[in-house]
């Protein structure tokens, strides 16, 4: 796994993606974008060169399943890994996510060692 | 509104008739005779459906008086008005507090990580330096016990170095309630603009002449699993996931 790689934290609460990026910079990530919404997370990811995409569900503007169905119909994207972080917890919604072509899913609240787990196990199959 | 009480159901007509007009009705029964049957029974319906129209009467009355003094009530007015989107104010104003003190202390242990990291990096250093000084001066038993206890002494300030990092990341961890509270607050603060919306509604209808300021009457949306519904409270059904291995059990099954 490339630690240079380059991260895009979506999710609205500020808050929230500042524990993510800290996190992510403990596992030794530093390069580290980030948006508040599907809406402004969307143009970035198509100009960026991303190689990762953390996002949240629930956010205003445009909600992080919208955003994986736009990322995944979109032929310069569609294969970026996509790693949800959410509070939303139904069933259906982590099955709904998986049918759309999410690479892991995490339910807030959770833990640095969780994360460092979803994210090594979603490189290793990128990767294999 | 007072419930409908059976006993309101009171025959309008006397006992000795209404007993008069069932004997007849078994009699007209026993003997075929339909026509008198259905005569019979639309006298003994008739017994009890003029008492139905009184009942409707008063339960009408007693809605219009309801929506009259619904009308009237200043207090609805004020509550529709004033009280609500100030509980909205309010309840912003709690996730504003969070976030500040989220910030606060997530600035914090930003700040207090590298000290800790320098303190284990430093420890480190030192004790690297001090073992070169002590193999250099092997004859030196003196030197030797002081580099020792030094030694000992680095090893534990890396400990404590590496302990507060962890424990740092567990402060900034537990900022996590920010996001959770703030959006289980703004569920809230949703549902009570949509109940300001409808009793608004509801008193423009029984009071035009009311001053309203809701007037776009967007729908109340139903809750959509698509659209994120937010955190789940502690025992919310077998619908939800409880942890993080019921979600890594609920992938695995659909082959992640």
């Amino acid at each position: 796994m490339d630690r240079n790689m380059k991260i895009l934290v979506v999710d609205d609460f500020s808050t929230m993606r500042r524990i993510i990026k800290n996190l992510l910079k403990e596992l030794g990530f530093t390069n580290l974008e980030e948006a508040d919404d599907g809406q402004t997370a969307l143009p970035l990811l198509r100009q960026g060169n991303f190689d990762f995409l953390v996002t949240d569900w629930n956010m205003p503007g445009m909600t992080g399943i919208d955003l994986l169905r736009a990322v995944r119909a979109d032929p310069n994207l569609a294969s970026l890994p996509v790693l949800m972080v959410t509070a939303e917890a139904k069933r259906e919604q982590i099955v709904l996510a998986a049918q759309e072509g999410v690479n892991g899913y995490i339910v807030k609240p959770f833990n640095g060692a969780t994360l460092k787990e979803k994210i090594e196990k979603i490189f290793e199959r990128v990767e294999s | 509104m007072t419930q409908v009480q059976e006993q309101d159901f009171q025959p309008v007509v006397g006992r000795e008739k209404r007993l008069a007009d069932a004997r007849a009705l078994v009699e007209a029964i026993e003997n075929e005779d339909s026509s008198s049957e259905a005569q019979l029974i639309g006298e003994l319906t008739a017994a009890y459906s003029g008492n139905i129209f009184d009942e409707v009467g008063r339960m009408t009355r007693e809605v219009h008086d309801t929506l009259k003094s619904f009308a009237e009530d200043e207090r609805l007015g004020a509550l529709a008005e004033d009280e609500m989107p100030d509980a909205r104010d309010r309840l912003r104003y709690v996730i504003t507090l969070t976030e500040q003190a989220a910030t606060r202390t997530l600035t914090v242990t930003e700040e207090a990580t590298p000290t800790a990291e320098q303190i284990v990096e430093r420890s480190q250093r030192l004790k690297g330096e001090l073992a070169k000084v002590a193999a250099s001066e092997a004859d030196n038993a003196r030197l030797g016990g002081v580099v020792e206890s030094m030694t000992r002494y680095l090893d534990s300030t890396t400990r404590c170095g590496e302990r507060l990092k962890g424990q740092f990341t567990e402060i900034m961890m537990a900022q996590e309630f920010q996001d959770l509270s703030g959006q289980l607050l703004m569920r809230v603060i949703d549902l009570l603009e949509q109940l300001e919306e409808k009793l608004v509604g509801l008193l423009q209808i029984t009071a035009p002449v009311r001053s309203a300021k809701a007037e776009d009457g967007k729908s109340a949306p139903a809750e959509r699993s698509e659209d994120g519904v937010g955190p789940q409270l502690p025992g919310a059904g077998d619908n939800v996931v409880k942890n993080q291995d019921d979600v890594d059990d609920l992938l695995a099954s659909l082959g992640f």
